[in-house]
């Protein structure tokens, strides 16, 4: 297969890349248009249908209940009319009636129409206030033992002006209801979606600039709870993962194309002196395997960085199972026995207290192996190198110390560093990446490193994993 | 012995195809994988060796389809990617076996003959041996013309493992795994230590040499 013929599969993820980010945009954008302010809208407008709708039923009620109250004493007075109407009929007839209502007229402001009608249903009308409208009377009657009929009718107008300037109150009311409704409702929920619009601002930024660092800030004091604080909170939380893996990618990118031209270079030189001189078989099989080394070299450099940088981001794949320390440091002994033996380095194990640790089997034996491949390769000659394993409560210990040189003082912190080789080393065989990737993979199990060491005494290496 | 190989990519196809004819194969080639289907199911092979990314059909598939039809052939699979998926490394349960690119070619050799040995199971032998030197696998030992040679296990297992391949360069990372059962590459040269304590053992004392060293590519016992 050739990268050429299919760029776009495996070849260019930036072409790839780019596309997915301004797909993402676009998607954001129409999202932001249709979906935050319309949902805003949308809790407001419920918000303030709920509460308009309550306010009307209460105004109707209010209303009905005041019209009904005002007719019920309209009707009270009818009656009362018709009782003292009967009384005075019954003590002196018809005279006595018609003396009574017009006595009333008299006195009384308020105009009652008063109608006799007598069993021979002939009608006479005893009070008939000018410019009333019949059709617009709340009437009332009463028979008597005789047989006549007496009707009281009330004008309706007074009460019909009351409820008029009522509905014109109530109307005001209502309208006001709905404006305050409405616009509480919208700046309510505009404030409570504050800090969602915010989130979503920062997401939007964040989409558009491809910058990781910025974050969403945290507002409120302390009685602001809840739910969106604690989205905003994992959002950042979120942000630092992301930002951390692609500070890590990016580092592994410059550090891989940094450190590549170096074998690169040397291969590419080997190859041209070859050329540049006289033809001569051996000098070419010379070049020619220096080329395959050097590029062996860099295939195992990059593996190498590529396994660092995906333990450090978290992206490697750790097939865990139950595996005992004490074989894993047998066996990584076994492989350096003929190495330390040809050093005249003594190499020993010693497994005080087997522990099984939950780990990635061949990630652990590479650890193993290459710290008791620093301990040995910096270890002069009738020097030793003891490795140990033990518990301590519920961590797993290895440790390897040698009487080698010792590490300076200035070095220390330095060591665990990708491409770090100190003064010591730079005559050894080596990449620089073997305690970087130890460190790597032990801390990507869960557990921690560390070095101590004395100058002209040796150095101690201790990794500890979680039980 | 008649192996197909489908590889898209020139180069990596004609250095496979070079190798294997200069190891005694029959080689044909395909550069895609539609026209490696019609080549595999045309003839019998002894072994194919497909690249995973192929044009118009991809290798796992055409291996899919091959095993569909009832063609056992056993199959090498040249992967480029470093992290071999799931279904790739699931071949080797079916016997078939895979390799990632950038590879040796001693190592896709010594590969593509082991699967010919496996299909066609041709009986393990007892005793191997290349010129004067002969190892008993039954009672471990090793002599070389009337010397009795005494070997550490890791001695034995690296001389083993060169003697069931005379001939053939065997490369660090193939004697890695092999004596060791590591897949990984140890920064200072292990094997090259081993080796020359072998060497130690089965050549400095003898007139003819038969270990030696292939610069950059690994090493080769013969005769």
């Amino acid at each position: 297969m050739s990268s050429e013929d299919r760029p776009t599969e495996d070849g260019s993820p930036y072409g790839g890349r780019e596309s997915i980010v301004e797909s993402d945009t676009r998607l954001a954008e129409t999202a932001h248009d249709s979906r935050p302010l319309s949902f805003g809208l949308r809790l407001a407008v419920w918000y303030s249908t709920l509460f308009v709708a309550g306010s009307i039923a209460i105004v109707f009620l209010t209303y009905f209940l005041t019209a009904e109250s005002l007719a019920q004493r309209d009707r009270q007075i009818i009656q009362a009319k018709l009782g003292e109407y009967g009384a005075a009929y019954q003590r002196g007839g018809f005279g006595a009636l018609a003396e009574t209502v017009r006595a009333e007229q008299r006195a009384a402001p308020e105009r009652l129409f008063v109608r006799v009608v007598d069993r021979g249903a002939e009608a006479i009308v005893l009070s008939q206030p000018e410019g009333w409208d019949p059709a617009a009377l709340q009437t009332g009657s009463l028979r008597l033992g005789d047989g006549t009929l007496v009707q009281v009718g009330k004008s309706t107008e007074a009460r019909e002006d009351l409820l008029a300037r009522f509905r014109a109150v109530l109307g005001v009311v209502t309208l006001s209801i709905v404006v305050i409704a409405l616009s509480g409702g919208l700046l309510v929920t505009r404030s409570a979606l504050q800090p969602i619009r915010r989130l979503t601002d920062a997401v939007r930024r964040i989409i558009r600039t491809g910058r990781t660092d910025s974050r969403v800030p945290l507002t409120g004091g302390p009685g602001d709870d809840d739910a969106i604080s604690e989205l905003t909170t994992l959002f950042n939380a979120m942000l630092d993962k992301i930002e951390g893996l692609v500070t890590a990618m990016r580092g592994a990118l410059d550090n891989v194309s940094h450190d590549l031209r170096t074998p690169l270079t040397r291969l590419r030189a080997s190859a041209e002196m070859a050329l540049a001189a006289s033809p001569d078989v051996d000098r070419y099989r010379e070049a020619l395997a220096d080329c395959v080394e050097e590029s062996d070299r860099v295939l195992v450099m990059l593996n190498t960085l590529m396994d660092i940088s995906e333990a450090e981001s978290g992206t490697m794949e750790l097939r865990r199972e139950p595996v005992r320390l004490g074989d894993i440091v047998a066996r990584a002994v076994d492989l350096y026995r003929d190495v330390a033996e040809a050093r005249n380095v003594a190499l020993a194990a010693s497994v005080l207290e087997d522990v099984v640790v939950t780990a990635d089997r061949p990630r652990l034996e590479q650890v193993a192996a290459n710290l008791i491949d620093n301990a040995v390769k910096y270890t002069p000659p009738g020097g030793r190198v003891d490795v140990d394993v033990r518990r301590a409560g519920d961590r797993a210990i290895l440790s390897v110390r040698d009487s080698g040189a010792g590490i300076p003082a200035a070095e220390l912190p330095r060591i665990w560093d990708r491409l770090f080789r100190g003064d010591a080393s730079r005559t050894e065989r080596g990449l620089g990446l073997g305690l970087s990737l130890v460190k790597a993979v032990v801390e990507a199990h869960g557990g921690t490193v560390d070095v101590v060491s004395e100058l002209g005494r040796g150095s101690t290496f201790t990794i500890t994993l979680p039980v | 012995m008649r192996v197909l190989l489908v590889e898209d990519d020139e180069t990596i196809a004609e250095f496979v195809a070079r190798g294997l004819r200069e190891a005694g194969f029959a080689v044909d080639s395909a550069a895609d994988g539609e026209a490696g289907l019609a080549a595999a199911l045309s003839q019998p092979y002894d072994v194919a060796v497909l690249d995973v990314m192929l044009p118009k059909r991809d290798g796992l598939s055409l291996i899919d389809e091959l095993r569909r039809r009832g063609i056992a052939t056993p199959v090498l699979i040249l992967s480029a990617r470093r992290s071999v998926d799931d279904r790739v490394r699931g071949l080797q349960a079916g016997g078939d076996d895979y390799l990632t690119k950038p590879f040796a070619f001693a190592e896709l050799l010594a590969r593509v003959q082991a699967l010919v040995r496996r299909a066609t199971r041709a009986p393990e032998p007892t005793t191997l041996t290349v010129d004067d030197l002969v190892l008993d696998l039954l009672s471990r030992r090793v002599t070389r013309g009337d010397v009795s040679i005494d070997l550490r296990p890791r001695e034995f297992a690296l001389l083993e493992y060169l003697m069931r391949n005379p001939g053939r360069v065997v490369s660090k990372t193939m004697i890695l795994s092999h004596v060791w059962e590591y897949s990984f590459d140890p920064q200072t040269n292990i094997v090259d230590v081993l080796v020359s304590r072998l060497r130690e053992k089965i050549d400095r004392r003898f007139e003819k040499k038969l270990l030696h060293t292939v610069r950059g590519v690994g090493y080769v016992l013969r005769g």
